[in-house]
């Protein structure tokens, strides 16, 4: 009896915590003004990024 | 009722919380990032996620959100696999999609956090360090 009520249980625990690790993320995002970055990082990048927007249209 | 009958129970509450998972995340649009940008609502930020242009309804902010936290999960997972930092991957990707994925009319946030509207065929002006 006892069990058979952990069973009930388990998939609601399991289906809780799968929720709550997609909802928010765990900083607020905001647009940080103060972009400091090295145009030559950027160009090592470039590629990477461009392949990353191609697979992802309905992300990017 | 039965020990057996609470197992089989037991086992269908979970198939149905399983299916309602997998419903929720079928229901992301394919075009999400370019619809929302053609609503007039949101635009592209020089930081690399969407943000919401003035006040929208709190549906356009939970898919906005939604766009953004997988985008920052791309932005981690290329970033450990180059050496890099998120800010940096985040911030070259804004570069290509304020080159190309802004359309005339719709709107876009520069490094000064302010909101402008793409000017017909003109083209959005680039952060210094963009290549």
């Amino acid at each position: 009896m006892r069990r058979a009520k952990l069973l009930l249980l388990a998939p609601a625990l399991i289906s809780t915590a799968g929720c709550v690790s997609v909802s928010a993320p765990d900083k607020p995002i905001e647009i940080n003004l103060n972009i400091n970055i090295r145009q030559e990082v950027v160009v090592r990048l470039q590629e990477d990024v461009r392949e990353l927007i191609e697979k992802n249209p309905g992300v990017f | 009722m039965n020990r057996r009958t609470k197992t089989v129970l037991a086992a269908a509450l979970a198939g149905a919380l399983l299916l309602g998972t997998a419903g929720a995340a079928y229901a992301f649009q394919a075009d999400a990032a370019a619809s929302l940008r053609a609503s007039g609502q949101v635009g592209e930020q020089a930081d690399g996620y969407l943000g919401v242009v003035g006040s929208a309804p709190s549906a356009v902010r939970a898919q906005v959100d939604s766009v953004n936290i997988k985008r920052r999960a791309y932005y981690t997972d290329l970033a450990a696999k180059r050496g890099a930092k998120i800010e940096e991957v985040a911030a070259t990707t804004a570069c290509e999609l304020l080159r190309t994925k802004v359309a005339p009319g719709q709107f876009y946030r520069g490094t000064d956090g302010t909101w402008q509207k793409r000017d017909g065929s003109a083209a959005v002006p680039l952060p210094g360090y963009c290549g």
